[in-house]
């Protein structure tokens, strides 16, 4: 088994793991927790794609940013039960077919595209191709996803700081 | 396993909280696990084609997009939460028509 492939493994672990922890758990801070290491493994995806850029990116944003507004959330709201899902309830087991026919379809028509492409680990000049494509082709996009992101600052913290009227 | 069946698995994951959740913090962390698996595809579809500017670029966009919706999904929460005292998603009818 090459390095290659066993980080591959300990990411996907990692990813897998946290998310399953996020859905099944019910304390509040162990699917925190759960999240963090899916966040952390998905910026590992990155890097092993040679995205070195957006793996940082994502340790920024992610695991320093949501993850911490999270865990403020959890302390506002003072409490650590999530109400786990009732997964032995007849409407839950009838509620996982839909992911699980959806991971069929997904996985059956994505295959012959990823095996067709096979997978090539990253080049080192990545971040120059990301600034020509977001400074020339994508530039709209860049600028409105950066207005974007301004109004959605400020509608959350109008949303919050808004005083209680009558 | 392929990264597609990687990807695909934590999606339906993803989904299956969404679906499932009662808690609204855990139904904005079950999006966030839709959208990063989204992103894992994203990006190595971009490498597997050595099309890195244009993958890398979505998937910061989508990056960008996702933080703005925890952003806001967290203020309505706090907001809600102050309001109501409740954020479980069955508990949340007023504003039912």
């Amino acid at each position: 088994m090459s390095v290659s492939e066993v980080s591959f493994w300990i990411l996907a672990t990692m990813c897998l793991g946290g998310a399953l922890v996020v859905v099944v758990t019910r304390g509040m801070m162990r699917m925190t927790l759960g999240l963090g290491a899916f966040l952390l493994g998905v910026a590992g995806f990155f890097l092993y794609y040679g995205s070195p850029f957006l793996a940082v990116a994502q340790v920024f944003v992610y695991v320093g940013g949501v993850l911490v507004l999270i865990l403020l959330a959890i302390m506002v709201l003072k409490r650590d039960d999530t109400g786990r899902p009732q997964l032995t309830s007849r409407v839950d087991i009838a509620t996982a077919l839909v992911p699980i026919i959806v991971f069929v379809f997904m996985n059956q028509a994505l295959s012959p595209v990823g095996e067709e492409l096979g997978v090539v680990l990253g080049s080192s000049d990545s971040v120059e191709d990301m600034r020509m494509a977001l400074l020339g082709t994508m530039l709209p996009q860049f600028e409105l996803v950066g207005v974007l992101l301004l109004v959605a600052l400020v509608a959350a913290v109008a949303i919050v700081v808004r005083k209680e009227r009558s | 396993m392929s990264i597609v069946t990687l990807t695909s698995l934590l999606f339906s994951i993803g989904l299956f909280g969404v679906l499932t959740r009662r808690d609204l913090i855990a139904v904005l962390a079950s999006v966030e696990i839709m959208l990063g698996a989204a992103n894992i595809q994203l990006i190595a579809f971009a490498a597997a084609r050595g099309e890195y500017g244009s993958g890398q670029s979505l998937a910061l966009i989508v990056l960008v997009i996702a933080a703005a919706e925890a952003a806001v999904g967290l203020a309505l929460l706090v907001a809600l939460a102050r309001r109501s005292g409740r954020t479980q998603v069955e508990e949340l009818m007023e504003v039912e028509g």
